[in-house]
């Protein structure tokens, strides 16, 4: 039936094709999304830490990629565990020297994080200097996946492999968060210490290593974010800033108490950020899906997904 | 958030206010202040000449400028060492070095315009070198033309502007669009699809471009503008898909640009299908997008790193040799390479005459005055000051470099507003310089000329 609509419409200028490769390409940004706002679902929340330099361990997720490609002559692929662990490592002392004492103090949370934020973006700039970086992609996932063909043979409706790639990455680290959250000591651990950390302290939780941990796993997931989106954009120090407000719209969108509404909060703002955009443009894009985000948290403070509780 | 997490913020009373008030004010100014002024410890000799630097080494703008403010650093430093273009005529400017004030607005137009202040006041700055998008210059332009002093603006730019104050030695519009355009039209086809970075320099470019394309006969067939920063190409992409054009015009700036190629290309659009005619992308870009990503598509500019030139050359050598041997150099570098000869030169036949330094001499010296410059022979119109540049259209090959497909065979003389857009509109300066108005209106087809051969 799609199939049938397209072939009515296709002389159109505003083609019923277009559109659907549109939302499907809005797939990408869905991923893009979802692997930005995974890291800071953990960081802020289920830890409540509101973390100003989420950008920046994107942006270290990033050059780890690019030092281990011109140094080793790593393919992309075999560098994400590595930009996993030395974010996570970096996100760990981070937690121990700064973050642990800020506990219960949000605005000096954020101060603290912002200036970590300035100081890791002129670190970056002082050992790689801030010339554009190039990351190189690797080359067997390359080319696109294609539906439909026109008169002339050329598709009509395609998205590359690079892309799904990211959706699928994406999937898989959410899976694997939600597994580890949900079905595993530490997971229970990780929100008990949430849900009461005095109580869970009574219990014997040992709550600062829980929660440097988790901050680590946060950050490093940032860094696996990095990574597999630095070879589709541009590395630079400032490039986390980009990502910041984005995964910060995802999380608040979706709410923080689930998993699921990370991806809830990117698919939403995923796909009406292109489908606006191919009616109307990128910048007016923004500024709608922006309003609709600040309207929504207005009326929904908590997101969209929230575990009903009693205050 | 439930109430209880929203306390602090009820109970967020004077004096916390008056606490965290004074941290963000004093972030502020240490901000400012660490971005302050900073002149060179060497030696400098008696009576050296005090010149600003102004360019932005932090912030999402530091990409290009950095590499602007080396290729500035690298002239002052052959100037002050009798090397270079400058060998032969002794260390310094007629024996006296130049000093060099650097200032960094830190990306923020706002910060443009108060550190030029200070340099012009505080330091007391014979002139500035400086700035790079419109924003920047547009942010400056009245205080140097308030307090009377002069800037050397390195960068092409969309033109309609043609201040006293401001010596421009990059691209005016018929140096970089009037010649691509028809390029393109007789090479890839009638349809083009136009796209940039939303501020003012693309969108007053692609004004330009498409006045140009329709007096041909050509059609813009899309005309698109991504935020600046942005990286996700994905709608434009998919609309140049659809409009299905001749060739893409692209006036995307900074880190825009290599996501824009790479995901191009990975949309599955090829150069022989769809070639991407741009203006601010440089070699610099294209080593970071990766080489591969750009060949095939073409760039105009006044220069390339393969222009085939002794003094290019040179420069090519002793720019690796002073920054390293992976830096590419590129047509706004170049830009920022010559001005500062066209002001030492300026400067060096004020003294010869026995001038004083100021605005007024450096003006006056500095109009007319004539470099032998990487990409060949250029000038300063006495008339309107901008620079005689060389055009030319470079199509990128596999390794990063440009061949150059088209080039003037001499320098062109500029004209700073858009005959397309401005039939007949000129701008003469009375020399010596009253500072009146001198816009005139000739109604007359201007014809390209070029600049003399020595």
């Amino acid at each position: 039936m799609f199939y049938y609509l397209a072939q009515a419409d296709i002389t159109s200028s505003f083609s019923i094709v277009a559109l659907a490769n549109q939302l499907l390409n809005g797939i990408s940004i869905v991923g893009i999304l979802l692997l930005t706002g995974l890291g800071l679902a953990i960081t802020f929340g289920v830890m409540r830490i509101i973390n100003l330099a989420h950008g920046e361990f994107i942006m270290l997720g990033a050059y780890v990629t690019f030092l281990l490609q011109s140094t080793f002559n790593l393919d992309l692929l075999l560098t994400i565990p590595f930009s996993f662990l030395i974010t996570a490592t970096i996100g760990a002392l981070v937690e121990v020297s700064i973050i642990r004492r800020l506990y219960g103090r949000p605005l000096e949370t954020l101060l603290a994080t912002w200036g970590l934020s300035i100081v890791l973006q002129g670190v970056i700039k002082l050992i790689f200097t801030a010339q554009l970086k190039y990351v190189k992609a690797p080359a067997y996932i390359s080319g696109n996946l294609t539906f439909l063909a026109d008169a002339e043979g050329s598709p009509m409706i395609a998205i590359s492999y690079y892309r799904l790639f990211i959706v699928f990455i994406a999937l898989v680290l959410l899976a694997l968060t939600s597994y580890l959250l949900y079905n595993t000591d530490l997971g229970r651990q990780v929100r008990a210490v949430t849900q009461n950390r005095d109580m869970a302290k009574c219990l014997g939780v040992n709550t600062s290593l829980v929660d440097m941990i988790t901050f680590a796993y946060g950050c490093g997931l940032a860094g696996v974010a990095g990574t597999v989106i630095s070879s589709l954009k541009s590395v630079s120090p400032p490039m986390g800033q980009d990502y910041l407000v984005d995964a910060w719209m995802t999380v608040v969108t979706g709410g923080v108490d689930k998993l699921i509404g990370v991806l809830a909060g990117a698919f939403l703002i995923g796909e009406s950020n292109a489908g606006i955009a191919y009616l109307l443009n990128d910048p007016v894009a923004r500024v709608i899906v922006l309003a609709a985000v600040i309207v929504l948290i207005r009326y929904k403070p908590e997101g969209l997904f929230t575990i009903q509780k009693r205050s | 958030m439930d109430k209880k997490n929203q306390q602090p913020f009820y109970n967020f009373g004077r004096r916390k206010f008056l606490k965290y008030g004074s941290l963000a004010v004093g972030t502020g100014i240490l901000a400012a202040c660490s971005g302050g002024a900073s002149s060179s410890n060497e030696d400098l000799g008696e009576n050296p000449i005090k010149v600003g630097v102004m360019y932005s080494t932090t912030g999402t703008i530091a990409i290009v400028e950095k590499s602007l403010q080396d290729a500035t650093f690298l002239a002052i430093e052959q100037i002050n060492t009798g090397t270079g273009p400058w060998s032969g005529k002794g260390e310094g400017i007629e024996g006296r070095k130049i000093q060099k004030v650097v200032v960094n607005p830190d990306s923020n137009w706002d910060l443009y315009n108060q550190m030029s202040k200070r340099l012009i006041d505080e330091d007391q700055v014979v002139c500035v070198l400086g700035c790079y998008t419109s924003a920047s210059r547009k942010s400056v332009l009245p205080v140097f033309e308030e307090k009377d002093s002069i800037l050397y603006y390195p960068v092409y730019y969309e033109g309609n502007e043609c201040s006293s104050n401001v010596f421009y030695t990059g691209a005016a519009p018929n140096q970089q669009i009037t010649d691509s355009i028809p390029y393109c039209y007789k090479n890839f086809g009638a349809k083009g699809f136009f796209i940039g970075s939303d501020y003012i320099y693309p969108k007053e470019s692609n004004r330009i471009a498409k006045a140009e394309l329709e007096k041909i006969g050509g059609k813009v067939v899309g005309d698109e503008y991504a935020a600046l920063g942005t990286t996700e190409f994905i709608t434009i992409i998919n609309k140049i898909k659809q409009a299905k054009p001749d060739f893409v015009l692209s006036n995307l700036v900074g880190d825009s640009i290599p996501a824009f190629y790479r995901q191009y290309k990975d949309a599955g659009i090829t150069a022989d299908k769809i070639p991407i005619m741009a203006y601010p992308t440089t070699e610099e870009e294209i080593l970071a997008m990766g080489t591969e990503y750009a060949a095939g598509h073409y760039t105009s500019f006044n220069y390339f790193q393969t222009v085939d030139t002794p003094e290019n050359k040179a420069f090519v050598e002793q720019f690796k040799a002073m920054f390293g041997k992976n830096r590419v150099t590129n047509g706004v570098m170049e830009a920022a390479y010559l001005q500062t000869f066209f002001m030492a030169q300026a400067m060096g036949d004020a003294l010869k005459a026995g001038k004083e330094l100021n605005t007024k001499t450096i003006r006056e010296y500095t109009r007319g005055q004539k470099f032998q410059a990487p990409q060949g022979l250029v000038k300063i119109d006495p008339d309107n000051y901008h620079t005689y540049l060389y055009s030319r259209i470079g199509k990128w090959k596999a390794d990063g470099q440009a061949e150059i497909v088209f080039s003037t065979p001499a320098a062109v003389k500029p004209i700073a507003w858009s005959q397309t857009l401005y039939p007949g509109r000129v701008c003469t300066r009375p020399t010596p310089d009253d500072r009146s108005s001198p816009i005139k209106e000739t109604g007359k087809d201007l014809q390209v000329k070029y600049l003399e051969k020595i």
